[in-house]
């Protein structure tokens, strides 16, 4: 585990300056509409774009981060030093994805963080139409979390998507694309074949699940997990797919 | 009787990339314990040949064995390879360039490499971009011979390195090589400085060996350093 913290830690440290860069431009933001609400120039809903604008933003960005992590082994050259490494492949694929879900975590941390100092009476104002602290605690860890599965699916198709496309010499841009697309065909039909071996779990519902009830909402989602679980078996496929490819297919430039 | 185990046996190795064929069925043996020098020109083969030993490129054809064994990860484990390209993460200390390549390899030796730092005059505290292009292949090669190693490869260690550098970099791995150990492989096209260091030499060229065998036996068979050597069978 060692080495794979090594690896985790090198990848964190590589993007620590795009990463204090954005957090600052988060909280400048913010910190601007602070003071345009306070002179009166905006309205207090500025406040809710202020926050949502990180929010929106930041899953592409780390999106095209996880895509730039790799390109940059690559044209620095320090693919030569992964490759040589005697660790499984799926281990330095893993080590990358969990840098970008870290900091991902840390760019929410910064937004909620900024949040409450800059807009603290608008966040009072929210939370007193709201059951209670335990029940925003609750809901936010679930969407953090499912935002957190959806991104870390994506980041694989990005990796694998790369490691492919490294693989040949020619149109490695059109053999990029045609991975990510083949990949998430291949996602969607494995949850489409595999939904009736899950068929007796029970479909969830989310206004139970966060409790909707409790601001007396009428509106009613449900999630299908019988669908959903081959899905996310193929992506775990992809993820070791990349690894094995990454360890023993993928060559350097001649 | 038995075979005696080879560090490295290759034999009819071929790689083509898109329509060069880089290598053209080459076959090469390493006896444990010996220093060979890889002697070509730019393009003949060296850093594919030395590439597909280590695993960054596939051979389309041909065996390579390391210690008897087929490549794999664990051999991987038990090669230091210093490439001719620049792999070090520009945004690291040396101290931490150092920190980091420890944590993979079990050969790590920690005591061998203050010594090495201080004998290639490198800053711990300085940032490889901030280092020489010198001052940079100089940690490179500290990062493989920190290493107890039982195969060590080095492509290119003198390249478009200043005389200074290149001295104290031969000084080095006379200093750290055990033979009783180790055994190693430098690519290179120069001869000159380096030629001391040699048990054995293999000229490539354009993916074939033209000549390879003991230093001295060839020395004494042709009546001429492995520098002039060199010189005739690539002018």
């Amino acid at each position: 585990m060692t080495r794979f913290f090594r690896l985790l830690r090198k990848d964190l440290q590589a993007s620590l300056l795009p990463l204090g860069f954005l957090s600052g431009i988060a909280l400048i933001v913010m910190l601007f509409t602070r003071v345009r609400i306070s002179m009166g120039s905006w309205p207090n809903e500025a406040a809710l774009a202020a926050v949502s604008l990180p929010l929106v933003f930041l899953p592409l960005w780390l999106l095209w981060q996880s895509f730039q992590t790799l390109r940059i082994e690559w044209r620095e050259d320090t693919v030569y030093t992964l490759l040589v490494l005697p660790l499984p492949g799926w281990k330095v694929m893993l080590a990358k994805l969990a840098a970008i879900c870290l900091e991902y975590t840390i760019l929410l941390a910064v937004t909620a963080v900024g949040a409450l100092i800059f807009f603290a009476p608008q966040v009072q104002q929210a939370m007193e139409n709201l059951p209670s602290l335990l029940w925003v605690i609750r809901n936010f860890s679930l969407v953090y979390l499912f935002s957190l599965g959806v991104l870390a699916s994506m980041v694989i198709f990005v990796q694998l998507a790369f490691v492919v496309s490294k693989m040949v010499g020619r149109v490695q841009g059109l053999i990029a694309i045609w991975t990510l697309f083949l990949s998430s065909w291949f996602v969607e039909v494995l949850g489409a074949l595999m939904e009736p071996l899950f068929r007796w779990i029970p479909v969830l519902s989310l206004d139970r699940l966060f409790r909707l009830d409790e601001l007396r909402a009428g509106i009613v989602f449900e999630l299908n997990l019988a669908s959903e679980i081959g899905s996310w078996l193929g992506i775990l496929a992809l993820f070791v797919l990349t690894g094995v490819l990454f360890e023993h297919f993928v060559e350097v430039s001649g | 009787m038995s075979k005696a185990i080879q560090a490295l046996q290759i034999r009819n190795l071929r790689k083509k990339y898109s329509k060069v064929e880089a290598l053209k069925g080459v076959d090469l043996t390493l006896p444990q314990g010996e220093i060979w020098a890889l002697l070509g020109p730019n393009g003949s083969g060296k850093s594919t040949l030395l590439k597909c030993v280590v695993g960054l490129v596939k051979a389309d054809g041909g065996e390579i064995e390391i210690f008897g064994d087929s490549p794999s990860r664990r051999r991987k484990g038990q090669i230091a390879f210093v490439p001719e390209v620049e792999n070090l993460y520009r945004w690291m200390t040396v101290r931490q360039a150092v920190d980091f390549t420890a944590a993979f390899y079990a050969d790590w030796d920690g005591a061998r490499v203050a010594g090495l730092l201080e004998f290639m005059g490198l800053d711990q505290n300085k940032k490889v971009s901030s280092l020489s292009k010198g001052m940079r292949a100089r940690l490179k090669l500290v990062l493989a011979l920190a290493r107890k190693a039982p195969l060590l490869l080095l492509d290119e260690p003198f390249s478009g390195i200043d005389p200074a550098s290149r001295d104290r970099i031969v000084e080095g791995i006379v200093r750290q090589f055990k033979s009783e150990e180790q055994s190693m492989i430098i690519s290179t096209h120069a001869v000159g400085d380096t030629e001391q260091l040699f048990d054995g030499v293999v000229f490539l060229d354009e993916g074939t060996i033209n000549l390879q065998g003991n230093a001295e036996d060839l020395r004494n068979q042709y009546g001429k350093s492995i520098n002039d050597l060199f010189k005739e069978v690539f002018a």
